[in-house]
């Protein structure tokens, strides 16, 4: 009895939790070398810029030298870019997961005009290059007579043809709720524009979230190609303006990537957050 | 007694495939008829047909007074089939519950949605419905979090909340593990008390025998029977209905 009561405390760890634990630790461990690796990374980044000279058995080394002053003094300059690529990436998408949506519907769609306009467009869109649909924007209306403002020119670019690519995940969507969804919706008297609208819907887009969310990280980079028509002054713009002109392009280019990856790493923890929440949510 | 639903010269194709053949078929109030048939016998599609989930080719459906003509278009029959569906209400195998509702939210979607009820009101009437099938405490979960007969329990609410006149099961304990199929037996027991007249494709031959006022069987698109159960199991006139007895009884399904 004595005995027994001293063994009480722990009890030992069957066989699988043991398993499971080791299985654990060393995926703990394996996550820390990888971060630790990153840091190593970024560090020696940082010092094969850092234009220091070491000599090592002999031969010097030298870094790449970067101007320090020039940074200093264009930080400002090209940090203000963020709001406006910040701004046409929203718009955009926007504009893009509403066109869509629509494309998505119109595939959906029994009647021919609806079913053809939705895939011409596609089609259209896909058959040709992005950087010539921002030129046609801003170049070619012109010629027409028709001069849109830098910013809209680009939203209208840059959503059209995302929203092109993005019908493919509403298609997904929409057809990721059971037909048995929609029956239970008409078998208590809802028409098709509520079943549409209260279940088939909410349902698609829920589904559609964290792929739309992929596009978003993709299309705040895509902006830059906004730069090129010299009309929208965000990111890159200014990064190749002020490289240009006074011929440190290393440093504006290198300021600008910065910008766009620190942008995108903290887009996609705001996307992972998001994940999330809709996994453990009322699915 | 006027029948409350009344299917005449019902026929429907898929394509070539003749599946219901000039079906007939009278339902008295607050009579329970249980649908028996092999697989690919056409239950399904026969129930579907009341409601218009699947349009008849031909013939006429009329449940509580609206009388429905198959195989027409336009907007006054669309209005009809409307009509038909708040007529009856359905349950699914599969239960189709809305995954993005709340119990309560997904029982009240029809009285709200369809009849434009006060939500107060239609609370109300979903919260006493959720208690006759009892699952009221479960009420503010999501149908995620629910077994199968939970679930099946809610999907019996949310058909009743309509309030429906017939009630249509389409093999309502066919997805459920074996435990789990008492408890939604008893609710429709319970409800069938209640004086609800019901349709239900079964297999569970206890249930037809015991709630049943008739049982129909059905081979090949035709109803092939159509006696109380207890004619019916002593001395079934088809050969194929005692196949399918014997078959039912060995635990097939
Ligand atoms: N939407 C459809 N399109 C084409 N054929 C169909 C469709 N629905 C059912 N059928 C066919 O109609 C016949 C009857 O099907 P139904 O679903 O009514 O049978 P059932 O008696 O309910 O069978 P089960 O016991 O398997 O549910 C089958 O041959 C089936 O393949
Ligand atoms: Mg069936």
């Amino acid at each position: 009895m004595n005995i027994f009561a001293k063994k009480q405390p722990d009890t030992p760890k069957s066989q699988a939790e043991l398993i499971y634990d080791a299985f654990q630790r060393k995926e703990r461990q394996f996550r820390g070398n990888v971060a630790l690796s990153w840091i190593f990374l970024l560090l020696f980044l940082v010092f094969l810029f850092s234009g220091q000279e070491l000599t090592i058995g002999g031969i010097t080394f030298s870094t790449i030298k970067i101007d320090r002053t020039f940074i200093g003094e264009n930080m400002v300059f090209i940090a203000g870019g963020l709001a406006e690529t910040i701004k046409i990436s929203l718009l955009s998408i926007t504009l893009a997961t509403i066109l869509a949506l629509l494309a998505a519907l119109g595939r959906l769609s029994t009647v021919p005009p609806i079913y053809a306009l939705s895939t011409f467009y596609v089609s259209l869109i896909r058959g040709t290059p992005l950087y010539l649909q921002i030129f046609f924007f801003f170049l070619a209306l012109p010629q027409l007579g028709i001069v849109l403002p830098g910013l809209w020119a680009g939203v209208i670019a840059l959503g059209l043809n995302y929203g092109a690519y993005m019908s493919e995940i509403f298609r997904a969507g929409l057809s990721s709720v059971g037909k048995g969804q929609r029956e239970a919706a008409m078998a208590i008297g809802m028409t098709p524009g509520q079943t549409m609208l209260r279940i088939v819907l909410p349902q698609a887009l829920r589904f559609a979230i964290p792929p739309t969310g992929n596009e978003f990280i993709a299309m705040t980079k895509d902006s830059a190609l906004v730069a090129a028509t010299g009309f929208v002054h965000e990111l890159m713009w200014r990064a190749t303006k002020v490289g240009r002109a006074q011929f440190h392009n290393l440093e504006a280019l290198i300021m600008a990537a910065i910008f766009y990856w620190v942008m995108t790493l903290l887009l996609t923890a705001i996307q992972s957050r998001v994940e999330n929440r809709l996994s453990k949510g009322d699915r | 007694m006027v029948p409350i639903v009344n299917i005449s010269n019902l026929d429907k194709y898929f394509g070539r495939l003749h599946v219901l053949k000039n079906i007939s078929l009278d339902v008295a109030p607050r009579e329970v008829v249980c649908i028996i048939g092999r697989s690919g016998s056409g239950k399904s599609t026969l129930l579907r047909c009341i409601n218009f989930l699947e349009e008849p080719s031909a013939g006429v459906i009329e449940v509580d007074g609206v009388k429905v003509e198959g195989g027409e278009k336009g907007r006054e029959h669309r209005q009809l089939v409307h009509d038909i569906r708040l007529k009856t209400g359905m349950v699914f195998q599969e239960f189709n519950l809305f995954p993005h509702m709340s119990v309560l939210d997904n029982v009240i979607e029809g009285p709200v949605t369809v009849k434009g009820m006060d939500r107060t009101k239609a609370r109300e009437l979903g919260e006493m419905n959720l208690d006759r099938v009892g699952m009221l405490f479960k009420k503010d979960e999501y149908p995620n979090r629910l077994s199968g007969g939970q679930k099946q329990r809610v999907a019996i609410a949310r058909a009743l909340t309509m309030e429906p006149r017939v009630m249509l099961f389409d093999e309502p304990t066919s997805a459920l593990d074996p435990e789990l199929i008492g408890e939604v037996l008893n609710v429709m027991k319970k409800v069938a008390q209640e004086g609800m007249t019901m349709l239900v494709v079964t297999h569970e031959m206890g249930f037809a025998r015991e709630v049943a006022d008739r049982v129909l069987v059905m081979a090949d698109g035709e109803i092939i029977e159509d006696r109380t159960p207890t004619d019916l199991f002593a001395s079934p006139k088809d050969p194929r209905t005692q196949a399918l007895i014997d078959r039912y009884r060995s635990g097939g399904g």
